[in-house]
């Protein structure tokens, strides 16, 4: 399973992303996207798009990554999608993933936007870790238990559509994971970090191949990354399960 | 006439015949921030030569000479106190721009903290920014990759009333919002985890902010870079942004007084831009692991001016430099713009011809721009041209070389004297210095810097069960991912202690850096010193900083922890006000198996409490003393030996898995300590007084004496553990609340959710 | 050449965090008849060729989401 980590000035979870796939036993390179020439991702399974700070969120977070990919390799990416391979976005990954209209495409890849990864409405950047509930089953979470926690890192993660895309959202099943309280009961803040709609922190496109989400699991890959682990016995990073149910799939 | 025009954009100043008054006043035209002495020094020197100097020439040297570049009035009392001091483990002592210590057999960490305080007192946001760009580029000149910031910063208290205010001064709040969104900006867009800092405040910062920023780095031992060039012909090169007259004469504005006026000296606030430093930072990695790089500098305070100056002449070479070279922001620059601009996200490497082209074609992936400007020569001299004619012609030995200053000091005096209040309601002021602004939970800042980007961050600066996080001592970085190998980091500060005692501060605050390594199971290993004084030109002031310097040299020295770099930042004064003396210690310890470390959060009902250390009756600079408003100049006393012996005991515990969570004793003394260690576990404590001794209970709950921490032991283990560490046992973890008494008599009985809530709000409440 | 000045704000009705934050601020500040505030983004883009067909697409391609965003534009010829 061959990996490509997309890199632009200001993404900066390349290094992590690239550990974890490695340790889960793909086989990861870095695509810096002034490099990136239409035809190149054809040799890959899985495109990522980590999280960072692409060209310093000027104008929107994500908006220009999105733009220059949009300019250099929509066809491309558009097959790739297509194709049923794998398109993965973090944080950032997933803003752009909304930007490119990847992400939530309802009603199949859209020319333009059909939802928001917004200012949090704390008006804070919010380095803090989540609860999440595991919400369908997806090629990504196959190996995910009922709740789980990873870190959230954003000053622009709440998810807004307009409540016919929302309802679509819920009815095809594209939500991942759903920021809760420990106990899995319903969020509000800090458990949900930004105001999310609905609480949605991660979804997929409905056919399951393409993922956003705002929480970072490479930076839960190791039991000693998680915040808690002088007083919680772990094996393993809550994070790497999602690496791991992606490996088994492919 | 003074200035004679010679070529394009270039002046000759007539300075030869020129009257002390008029000596003062080309300084004062020429924004030189030089003294009447010094302008005497350089017209001596041209009359030597028989010629008047280029207006570049003069500005090159009022650069070189200035506060921050030279180190003039700071560099004689450093050198006897602070400097030499090495241990087996340092590489680079206090000699490029950050100090290299030993981490493993093939590895280094790199690392240094500095002062940008009057660029950010004029423009906060901008100025603490470029703070930490700035120190980002100081490691990575070291050929380190940067993994980790710090930022001390210090204000006047938020509910400072605006009407005291004096004109042209901005309100804490506004300041304190300015900078936090600087640092965060800048942090987390450049991708470098922010993990530890401090926030403190006091009515001394009012009109001068102290804004300190640290960072440190990771290396490969063979490919440590050093800030010189050592042979003649290697191409001096410049990469990444381009000179603008953005932060002309930074560093003079830095050695200046601050006033009315300095709103709108704008110009000497930089902007930075990270989305332009972090390929910068893969460039320079890249070019580094390619083994291309001779030198390499990064151009900070002094610009190209003072660095290839000081990468020359360490090197024992010269330099000859074509200023059409440079790449420019405007066309219309002149030539002493170009050499003193201190814009960001500049660096001058130094490189061998044959490397160039690859250097180029990194460039071209990273899309960063390049120019060669440049030379170095056999001759230690520096020479410039411009438009081909030679305009600058200096030996480095007169430029670099310096001045320095044996400014005359007077130590004050303390009188011991200590007020003894009323006792207090215990609840009530417990829960008063819980919420105070000094101790209260920095949450707020903390959460808006990521402080887990590059994911190697294992103990996080706030500790405990997720959602209920108090503060920690220290975080815990794992720089090397096949190695269980960990490096603690801290920054401490006591101006209330030094303020009435500037010796005994640096005592406590070298004591407080090993008290909170220790306290996560690091052993101390290297320091950095962040230097901030008020106007060194009076003697009671420089009398501050040589005490401070004697006191960290005397703790340096017995505890054998060098300081391998630091920075002294004077004139923090405005308004005939000078700061408190301000000692910030940004400390590197070492844990062999982080897998061992501890955080302060309590773990687990029926565990056994101790503390351990001596709580003696000495409160002045204390939290509680402040608050009530009563005077004490029996600052605590520090027993170098006593740190030193109680630091082992307790490593030696924690490495044999005695100890569950550990906190040490500080602000607010025992009674803050047990109740943010319960707040991060989520779990209360009952603790009895009674085995302190005799001593009034405020004291025992209050006093911050030093080398003192409160420890959870795994309970069946208090024999093992008392065979190890000398401490006393003050109770047990368990319930849902804070109770303390001493014998019968109960003191307080807090719930958590109170605990928490006084805690959580006490700064939040300001600041929305 | 063309001047186009083009003003991207919130939606009515889509949360404006950093307008609350900034009336907030003003009302502590002692300005308590500050009663919304709105933060808009303007940008000023030259163009040396290009018509208002051509504004039109830098918007939809970059400037805008329109599920959160509304726009104003304006367009000289200098």
């Amino acid at each position: 399973m061959k990996v490509a980590i997309l890199q632009m000035e200001g993404t900066n979870c390349e290094e992590e992303s690239f550990i974890a796939f490695r340790d889960s036993g793909f086989e990861p390179e870095y695509v810096h996207i002034n490099l990136l020439k239409p035809g190149d991702l054809e040799k890959y399974n899985v495109l990522f798009i980590p999280g960072g700070f692409s060209a310093g969120d000027y104008v929107r977070a994500g908006a220009i990554f999105a733009a220059r990919l949009k300019a250099k390799i929509w066809k491309d990416l558009k097959n790739f999608v297509d194709e049923g391979k794998i398109v993965m976005g973090v944080c950032n990954g997933f803003q752009v993933l909304i930007e490119l209209g990847l992400l939530p495409a309802v009603d199949g890849i859209s020319d333009e936007p059909q939802a928001a990864l917004m200012v949090n409405d704390s008006n804070k950047f919010e380095c803090r870790w989540t609860y999440l509930r595991r919400e369908n089953d997806t090629i990504f979470t196959s190996k995910v238990p009922e709740v789980i926690t990873l870190p959230v890192a954003h000053a622009e993660g709440k998810f807004v559509a307009p409540n016919k895309i929302l309802e679509k959202i819920e009815e095809q099943k594209q939500v991942v994971f759903r920021y809760v309280k420990p106990d899995g009961s319903k969020a509000d803040y800090p458990w949900n970090p930004n105001g999310s709609m609905n609480d949605i922190a991660a979804i997929t496109n409905p056919q399951g191949n393409v993922l956003g989400i705002m929480p970072h699991p490479e930076r839960a890959f190791f039991w000693y990354q998680h915040p808690d682990w002088t007083r919680k016995k772990r094996e393993k990073g809550d994070g790497s399960l999602i690496f791991k149910s992606l490996i088994k799939y492919s | 006439m003074k200035y004679e025009k010679i070529s394009d954009k270039v002046y000759r100043v007539k300075m030869r015949d020129a009257s002390d008054d008029e000596l003062k006043k080309i300084s004062d035209e020429m924004g030189l921030a030089l003294n009447l002495e010094e302008m005497k020094r350089i017209k001596e020197y041209f009359s030597n030569l028989g010629r008047d100097p280029t207006d570049v020439e003069i500005h090159a040297i009022a650069q070189a000479w200035s506060e921050h570049c030279s180190y003039k009035s700071s560099k004689p009392i450093l050198r006897k106190y602070i400097f030499g001091i090495e241990s087996p483990h340092t590489i680079v002592v206090m000699q490029d721009d950050a100090g290299v210590v030993e981490f493993d057999e093939n590895h280094a960490y790199v690392f240094k903290i500095e002062s940008h305080n009057h660029p950010s007192a004029v423009e906060p946001y901008g100025g603490a920014a470029t703070g930490v760009g700035g120190i980002i580029r100081d490691v990575l000149n070291m050929g380190a990759k940067p993994i980790a910031l710090v930022d001390p910063l210090f204000f006047a208290p938020p509910d400072y009333p605006y009407k005291k205010l004096r004109q042209g001064i901005k309100h804490p709040r506004y300041l304190l919002k300015g900078v936090v969104s600087g640092i965060r900006d800048y942090g987390n867009r450049v991708g470098i985890p922010t993990v530890a800092g401090i926030t403190y405040f006091d009515e001394g910062y009012v009109n001068n902010i102290l804004v300190n920023a640290g960072c440190l780095g990771i290396v490969k031992k063979d490919k440590i870079v050093r800030s010189r060039v050592t042979k003649p012909d290697v191409l001096l090169v410049m990469v990444g942004g381009r000179t603008g007259r953005d932060g002309i004469h930074g560093v003079n504005f830095a050695s200046k007084v601050l006033s009315e006026k300095s709103e709108e000296e704008r110009e000497a606030v930089q902007l930075g831009n990270p989305i332009l430093k972090e390929p910068l930072i893969h460039l320079i990695l890249e070019a580094n692991e390619m083994g291309i790089i001779h030198g390499m500098k990064d151009l900070g305070g002094g610009g190209l001016g003072s660095v290839v100056g000081e990468m020359c002449y360490s090197g024992g070479v010269g330099a000859e430099v074509h200023l059409d070279k440079v790449l420019l922001k405007e066309r219309d620059m002149a030539p002493w713009e170009i050499w003193v601009s201190e814009s960001q996200e500049r660096m001058l490497l130094a490189i061998e011809e044959e490397n160039l082209e690859k250097l180029k074609n990194l460039c071209d992936k990273w899309d960063v721009e390049i120019s060669v400007i440049g030379k170095s020569i056999m001759e230690k001299n520096l020479r410039i041209y411009w438009q081909g004619r030679k305009i600058l012609d200096l030996p480095l030995n007169f430029l670099t070389g310096g001045v320095e200053y044996n400014r005359p000091y007077k130590i004050q005096k303390i009188e011991k004297m200590q007020e003894i209040p009323p006792e207090p309601k215990y609840r009530e002021i417990f829960l008063n210095l819980l919420s105070s602004i000094n101790i209260a939970s920095k949450e707020w800042i903390i959460r808006q810097y990521d402080h887990e980007v590059q994911g190697k961050t294992v103990i996080k600066p706030l500790q405990g069960e997720i959602g209920f996080e108090t503060h920690g001592d220290a975080a815990v970085i794992k720089p090397l991912h096949d190695s269980w190998r960990g490096i603690a980091i801290t920054t401490v500060a006591n101006p209330q202690i030094a303020r009435i005692d500037p010796y005994v501060g640096s005592l406590y605050t070298m004591d407080e850096a090993v008290r909170n390594l220790v306290a996560v199971g690091a052993k101390p290993h290297a320091l950095s010193d962040c230097l901030n004084f008020g106007n060194p030109e009076k003697e009671e002031i420089m009398g501050e900083f040589v005490e401070s310097s004697r006191g960290l040299g005397e703790a340096g020295r017995f505890l054998e922890i060098p300081f391998v770099s630091g920075n002294v930042s004077f004139y923090n004064e405005a308004f005939r006000m000078n700061i408190p003396p301000t000692v910030v210690l940004m400390a590197v310890g070492i844990i062999e198996d982080m897998r061992k470390a501890i955080t302060t959060d309590l773990k687990k009902e029926g565990n056994p409490v101790y503390l351990v250390g001596e709580t003696r009756e000495e409160m002045g600079g204390s939290d509680y003393y402040r608050m009530i408003g009563v005077r004490s100049t029996y600052v605590p006393r520090v027993d170098l030996s006593e740190t030193k012996r109680r630091s082992e005991e307790l490593l030696k515990a924690m490495k044999s898995g005695l100890i569950l969570s550990c906190h040490d004793v500080s602000h607010g003394g025992l009674a803050v300590t047990l109740a943010e260690m319960a707040i991060g576990g989520n779990i209360g404590a009952e603790i009895d007084l009674r085995s302190m001794g005799v001593m009034r209970d405020d004291f025992k709950l209050f006093s911050e004496s030093p080398t003192r921490w409160v420890c959870e032991v795994q309970r069946g283990k208090e024999g093992e553990f008392e065979k190890i560490v000398n401490a006393t046992k003050i109770g047990y973890v368990g319930g849902n609340s804070l109770r303390v008494r001493d014998g019968e008599r109960w003191l307080f009985n807090v719930h958590l959710n109170i605990l928490r809530s006084r805690w959580k709000n006490g700064l939040k409440d300001y600041l929305g | 050449m063309l001047k186009a000045k083009i003003i991207v704000r919130y939606k009515e009705g889509v949360d404006d965090p950093e307008g609350k934050t900034i009336k907030h601020a003003l009302n502590l500040l002692g300005f308590e008849d500050v009663e919304d505030v709105k933060v808009a983004k303007y940008y000023e883009i030259k163009l040396s060729k290009g018509d208002e067909n051509e504004v039109e697409e830098i918007i939809r391609k970059l400037l805008v989401n329109p599920v959160i965003h509304d726009y104003e534009v304006r367009v000289e010829r200098i």
